[in-house]
């Protein structure tokens, strides 16, 4: 009985140093989220709101579409429609060969990487510099990120010092976070100044003024637009709100969730292309409408990808981005790659306890624990069901629908107290890694009641 | 390809909606602070910058040579900072700010909660807000707002369209989590209030 | 566990509500005493109808019933679960509460029920009227003396369910009022200190079947948590869960680590 995840999993425990300081570290995100959601008398209703706008948005979202579009062209601004990943890529590559465009700086976005964009452009030959520092060093150990806002966070601080002596020529065995830093800074300023096109996400589309929304803590989607002339947002379509004050309500929650801090240094609005520039936003849909029409995981589309089920989900954790087999982990990525294609990612439902900590947190309050029961019902019918599982509650509903069997059965079990064992902790009972069994009692609480054992004895 | 493009998404997501739900009522009690101009004050520092308020009188030329003893390239369009060596209103590429040391710019409105500070762009060259190593704002004190509900009701855009909430210096945490500030932006912010 | 949350009490007999549990109310609970309490913690059991019995509550325990179903449904098989659920309707229905002394139980049948019997054209009856142990004393009974002592020191487990679909404390990630049904009633009994682990409500990495399709990392869950309880300096790990209880007990057995579990409801009754 195991999946891709378990499996995974295993190899991220096995290292117990790199677990504990992931799991711990994870952790103190989660407590700075928390303390700052302490300290808004409003949080919960300001949650509730982001989720019913959210609501609201996303089954009016044709008319918030073309609101966003108009309002856009109005401004100056180009808007360009991808179906998927390839109309989406081309549409990229279109822009920069009319500019003949060579290098291309962009800020962290996963709808990029979900587009598979970096690959391609590449290999049309455009010089792709991430710019996020995080992004930037898994760019250079060609590795995808493991944590949808803090890429990096699978990494030791000598594992960037080392790439970064080999990379950027830093100083041998120096690996303080702050020189590393710095490092970086001198090496992507120069990768700033020489870009001829720059790109972002978009973490909010604002329809009724046509803006686009960028949050960054180290300024480098500004840095990457101020200097280019051209500025290209990758944006899903899901991004949309109505408003600026529906703004004000996830300018509240975003960091404070993602992060725990008050806001980002950096809140920019981009409504405009620069004087003498462009701004290009190409809305992609990549299977959103689709969700659109499921009842029961209609609400992932509420999603601010603020990665708060990440911190706080006791499984994710433990076992690292790397375990889940969709490029986003955790809570709203299981549900996310099943959306996608449960064939190909339904090893990663089995990364869940049920523990429901992560819709508390969810600043949209998407219901992300109750989705994957949900697919774990679902997984039978696609044949995807563990045999063991399927065997195990076949058995059990045999028994406990047999009162008679059940009684004898609790009468019967006090024996395996009694067996060898060998026998019971041997390489096929999962329990038995580093848990005892639990003892039968000699009498089950049927047994006694029927016996008259339990209830008062005047009675 | 796109105009086919957009006609198939807003058909498939019209055709998938189910149960339309309504807007919300936004108009909430959002946090107050007794003290707007002392919360903001905290707040500054708590995201690693600074803020004070200017004394009657106090020249701002020279407060700033006393804050930044050091820097020699000073970009500024205010009219009464006649310290500044550059005007990035009058530079021919936003390139050449490169270099830059500090940069004294103007904000509009400050919110308390998480030291916000609205700059709507009003320079020619915006990259002076992020690619200066030290950035001053000048604040009206007056215009602190309690959340940023009341932000957003208040800020304006202008020709340029454009604007940022700065909040503290660029900073990044992506090496193991410690906190850096100067990732690529200012590694040091003032909110100078008057 | 999608359907909406109502308020418990709406469609419940008015005169149950009373502030005076010791004036031999009438009414009648059915004892649902969960699977594995049943073969493992019968204890568990005796405690819950010893203290019901003391507060002057008529308890019956029907004989032929088995599980909630929930092993299966949370394993993807809650089909499986809705013979279940018509047998437990069968048995329970004509209590007007049903009380069992597991959180996670407890509130499967009343977030899930309903849902599983629909499918089958039936409405359900029992789902308005379960509770949690701890619940029902908190909530209903309202109880305000608890007879023993128990001069102990022990660190409340707050389970998942319990927690976060239960209610029977705030739950950490929430900006609301902190509350915890738990330490109030503990609070009534003499002598016990009640202390709580670092990481207040984090899993303890049961979660049914994920204990052994996720072994390693369901291991680690169990390791920590126990830590965090066994920091706190407490001689007992207690609960509304057996389930969690037994999961950590597991834990405890392979590392042979000086600290005990006792179910909350034992605590509650002690001295009975």
């Amino acid at each position: 009985m195991s999946t891709k995840h378990t499996e995974a999993a295993n190899r991220f425990i096995a290292n117990k140093e790199q677990e504990t300081w992931h799991n711990e570290t994870l952790w103190f995100v989660r407590e700075k989220r928390d303390k700052m959601a302490m300290d808004v008398p409003e949080w919960e209703e300001l949650r509730e709101l982001s989720s019913k706008i959210k609501m609201h948005t996303i089954t009016h979202l044709d008319k918030y579409a073309e609101e966003f579009t108009r309002n856009a062209e109005a401004n100056g601004v180009i808007v360009h429609w991808a179906k998927d990943a390839t109309e989406h890529n081309e549409i990229v590559y279109s822009i920069l060969s009319r500019h003949e465009a060579q290098k291309l700086v962009k800020s962290k976005s996963m709808l990029t990487e979900e587009c598979h964009m970096n690959p391609y452009l590449i290999e049309k030959g455009i010089d792709v510099v991430e710019s996020d520092l995080g992004e930037r060093i898994l760019q250079l150990m060609d590795e995808p990120p493991s944590h949808i806002v803090m890429p990096a966070i699978h990494l030791k601080r000598q594992e960037v010092g080392k790439l970064f002596e080999e990379k950027l020529h830093t100083e041998k065995d120096n690996s303080d976070p702050t020189y590393l830093t710095r490092a970086a800074r001198q090496h992507l300023r120069n990768e700033f100044l020489t870009a001829d096109v720059g790109m972002t996400g978009c973490n909010f589309a604002v329809a009724d003024t046509g803006d686009v929304v960028v949050c960054t803590n180290e300024g480098n989607a500004d840095m990457g637009t101020s200097l280019p002339k051209i500025h290209i947002v990758s944006m899903g379509l899901e991004k949309l709100i109505p408003n600026h004050k529906s703004l004000a309500v996830y300018s509240r929650l975003l960091a404070r969730s993602a992060t725990g801090q008050p806001v980002t240094s950096y809140m920019s609005h981009f409504r405009k292309p620069r004087e003498g520039g462009e701004m290009h936003i190409i809305i992609v849909d990549n299977g959103r409408s689709d969700i659109l029409g499921n009842d029961e995981h209609i609400q992932t589309l509420k999603c601010i990808r603020c990665g708060a089920c990440m911190n706080t989900c006791p499984v994710y954790r433990r076992s690292g981005g790397y375990s889940y087999t969709y490029f986003i982990p955790g809570p709203i990525g299981i549900n996310l790659g099943m959306l996608k294609n449960p064939e190909e990612y339904y090893d990663n439902v089995s990364a869940c306890s049920l523990c429901y900590s992560c819709n508390n947190v969810c600043p949209a309050k998407i219901d992300l624990a109750d989705q994957i029961y949900r697919w774990r019902q679902n997984l039978n019918s696609l044949g995807k069901a563990d045999t063991m599982k399927k065997i195990m509650s076949g058995g059990m509903k045999f028994l406990f629908t047999h009162p008679a069997l059940y009684k004898a059965g609790l009468k019967m079990a006090p024996i395996i107290n009694h067996m060898p064992r060998f026998l019971i902790y041997n390489g096929l009972n999962d329990w038995g890694k580093g848990r005892e069994l639990p003892k039968f009692a000699p009498e089950s609480f049927t047994s006694m009641w029927k016996k008259g054992k339990v209830q008062k004895k005047n009675e | 390809m796109s105009i086919n493009s957009k006609n198939d998404i807003l058909s498939n997501v019209k055709r998938h909606i189910k149960v339309q739900y309504d807007m919300p009522d936004l108009d909430i009690a959002a946090i107050q602070y007794p003290d707007k101009l002392e919360k903001f004050t905290q707040m500054c520092k708590a995201v690693g910058g600074d803020a004070m308020v200017v004394k009657e009188g106090e020249d701002i030329n020279a407060l700033m040579r006393s804050l930044y003893p050091d820097a020699k390239v000073i970009a500024s369009n205010l009219p009464e900072i006649d310290i500044a060596t550059v005007n990035p209103d009058k530079v021919e590429d936003a390139h050449s700010l490169n270099g830059t040391d500090l940069a004294i710019i103007q904000g509009e409105v400050g919110v308390a909660e998480n030291a916000c500070v609205w700059i709507p762009q009003n320079v020619k060259e915006k990259v002076v807000y992020f690619i200066s190593e030290y950035l001053v704002i000048l604040l009206d004190k007056n215009k602190i707002v309690h959340n940023m509900h009341e932000a957003y009701d208040q800020i304006k855009f202008n020709d340029y369209g454009f604007g940022v909430f700065i909040s503290g210096p660029s900073k990044t945490a992506d090496i193991e989590q410690s906190l850096v500030v100067g990732a690529h932006g200012a590694k040091g912010v003032i909110v100078l209030l008057r | 566990m999608c359907l909406p949350k109502e308020d418990r009490h709406i469609g419940l007999p008015l005169r149950f509500k009373t502030d005076q549990p010791k004036t031999n109310i009438e009414m009648k609970v059915g004892l649902f005493i969960p699977c594995y309490v049943n073969a493992i913690f019968p204890e568990v059991g005796v405690a819950a109808y010893k203290l019901l019995d003391h507060l002057g509550v008529e308890v019956d325990y029907p004989i032929d019933q088995t599980c909630c179903g929930q092993p299966m449904a949370n394993a993807g098989f809650e089909n499986e679960a809705i013979p279940l659920a018509q047998q437990f309707e069968k048995l329970f229905d004509k209590y007007e509460y049903i009380v069992a002394p597991s959180a996670s139980c407890a509130v499967f049948v009343k977030e899930n029920y309903p849902r599983l019997l629909e499918k089958e054209g039936h409405l359900c009856q029992t789902s308005g009227k379960i509770y949690d142990f701890c619940e029902f004393l908190h909530d209903v009974l309202k109880v305000n003396k608890l007879p023993g002592k128990f001069p102990h020191k022990v660190s409340v487990h707050n389970s998942c369910h319990g927690v976060r679909e239960l209610h029977l404390s705030s739950a950490s990630e929430l900006n609301i009022p902190r509350y915890s049904k738990i330490r109030d009633l503990l609070d009534k009994v003499e002598g016990v200190e009640v202390l709580e682990p670092q990481k207040v409500d984090e899993c303890c990495g049961f979660g049914g079947m994920f204990s052994i399709e996720e072994p390693s990392v369901s291991v680690c869950m169990g390791q920590d948590k126990v830590k965090n309880h066994m920091a706190t300096g407490a001689e007992y790990i207690t609960g509304a869960d057996s389930s969690c209880l037994m999961h950590m007990q597991g834990v405890v057995n392979r590392e042979k680590l000086p600290v005990k579990f006792i179910h909350v409801v034992q605590i509650l009754a002690a001295g009975l």
